[in-house]
């Protein structure tokens, strides 16, 4: 009983009325603390647009560069933007933001290395239309708010907006469809690439007598350690990134192909000296049927045309394993070609 | 006159069902929080019972996994009208850190059910949370049972 009447007098308090009626948290717990983490707030005319916060940002879709139109007065200013239904308020695009002041803002209380700094990248992508597939992964990982688009159904980046983070690189499915090209050191390249091509060659070159007794499904390998060439290359410049880089490439792409010459066989019918393109294989009274190697286009035709099959016509390819710069190896398979020879 | 009646019983009585659709439990932490006394939900009137068929607010938090997409419709239509929902934190909003690339989630919730508000953060404050659903409860839920009518 007395606990009713307690009850009754408790709610005919007149504080008791006015809590029940207006109840609230106290405003205190409410408040959000200074020390909070919020929402990045974005200073658009500081950024840089080197795309290091969306480098580091860890979620999915929190953080885009976007890039505003350009005016008859000025360039259209490239700025993050962050979709708050993405965000984990982590504060990593404002730690690793090397503008001074920084772009981003968030909170205080996590911890900003003042010497972080972003090398510049020399690498520039290029989409491969030959190889794409137009799956559009490229597209939905690319950093840029519309760096990669669609163009006449080609996927083509766009190099005023890319920031050559190289994500795109990494989400790609076909090897070879996006390319990573340095381009810097292009005439370096050049002459890495020449110099591997000619070692290659005379390497299978010198395999000779070898490849000439093959049979027709047979295939030919050769493993050839890539050290010796990343010797060579050093030489020409010392940067190991692009020499493995370019190294992958050339593996990659070239095809070789392989003409060898069994003089023996040769009856002197000439057939193949009109047919020859680039004037290699002249006729000499004393000396026979002569095929200089020299002015050789590798084309196959006297090996389509000799009806004694004294011109060979081999195809290689090459594969690049490796585990380190020096101790990979290139391997090398040669294997006759399926031409028809004319009749 | 009823009309109003029954938008004052409502405002004062909400009954809240948390569901988690395959989350971190972050969110659902945060819920807690709001329960405790600090926050203290209740004084608001509003209970969480966790039981879909007297519900009045449905509190989806996480990402909506493989398994979670059909119960997930089915919770809803088994909640009676009129009813919120409020998806808490990013998971419900754009799958947030689960939603990588060949992962089984099928965020954002608004797919599946109708979506009244939404409250962003990874996970949101208790406050924030608590502020939206005062913001968005009492009336939203006044509002839709006159428009049921």
């Amino acid at each position: 009983m007395s606990s009713v009447i307690w009850y009754l007098y408790e709610f005919a308090r007149k504080s008791w009325a006015e809590n029940f009626a207006a109840a609230k948290t106290d405003s205190e717990i409410m408040e959000t603390p200074s020390r909070f983490r919020d929402f990045p707030q974005v200073r658009k005319e500081y950024c840089i647009a080197c795309g290091a916060c969306t480098a580091a940002c860890p979620a999915p879709m929190a953080i885009k560069l976007v890039r505003s139109e350009d005016s008859a007065h000025e360039e259209g200013i490239t700025y993050p933007i962050i979709n708050t239904r993405g965000c984990i308020r982590c504060g990593f695009c404002a730690e690793v933001c090397p503008t001074d002041p920084k772009t981003l803002l968030c909170g205080e209380n996590h911890l900003i290395r003042e010497e972080f700094t972003i090398l510049p990248v020399d690498k520039m992508f290029v989409i491969d239309d030959y190889l794409c597939i137009k799956c559009k992964k490229c597209m939905k990982s690319c950093k840029v708010g519309d760096a990669i688009s669609e163009i006449d159904n080609k996927m083509v980046i766009d190099q005023s907006k890319c920031i050559s983070c190289g994500e795109c690189l990494k989400t790609c499915p076909v090897k070879g469809a996006i390319k990573g090209i340095f381009i810097s050191n292009v005439e370096e390249q050049k002459e890495i690439i020449n110099m591997v091509v000619n070692t290659l060659e005379a390497r299978i070159e010198s395999e000779k007598d070898k490849i000439k007794k093959l049979e027709p499904e047979e295939i030919f390998k050769i493993d050839f350690p890539i050290d010796e060439l990343v010797e060579k290359s050093r030489e020409i410049i010392k940067n190991d990134e692009l020499i493995k880089d370019t190294l992958e490439k050339i593996t990659d792409r070239l095809k070789m192909n392989i003409i060898t010459w069994d003089d023996e066989k040769c009856k002197n019918c000439r057939l193949c000296v009109k047919e020859c393109p680039s004037g290699a294989i002249t006729y000499d009274e004393e000396k026979g049927v002569q095929r200089n190697p020299k002015k050789c286009l590798k084309c196959s035709i006297c090996y389509q045309t000799c009806p004694f099959g004294v011109a060979g016509f081999y195809v290689a390819r090459f594969l690049l394993s490796e585990t380190s710069m020096d101790d990979g190896v290139i391997h090398i398979t040669l294997k006759a070609a399926q031409l028809p020879i004319r009749s | 006159m009823l009309d109003s009646l029954k938008d004052i019983i409502r405002k004062s009585s909400i009954h809240v069902c948390l569901i988690n659709t395959g989350g971190c439990n972050g969110c659902d932490i945060e819920v807690v929080a709001l329960l405790s006394p600090r926050y203290d939900l209740e004084q608001y009137g509003i209970y969480v019972h966790n039981n879909p068929r007297e519900a009045d607010v449905i509190l989806v938090t996480g990402a909506v996994t493989e398994q979670w997409r059909e119960k997930l419709q089915r919770i809803y239509a088994k909640a009676p009208e009129p009813k919120i929902v409020v998806a808490i934190g990013n998971c419900p909003l754009s799958g947030d850190v689960f939603n990588q690339e060949g992962s089984s989630v099928y965020a954002p919730v608004s797919d599946f059910i109708p979506v009244d508000a939404e409250i962003s953060g990874c996970p949101p404050r208790p406050s924030e949370i608590l502020a939206a659903i005062l913001g968005v409860g009492p009336d939203a839920i006044a509002a839709k049972g006159r428009q049921k009518q």
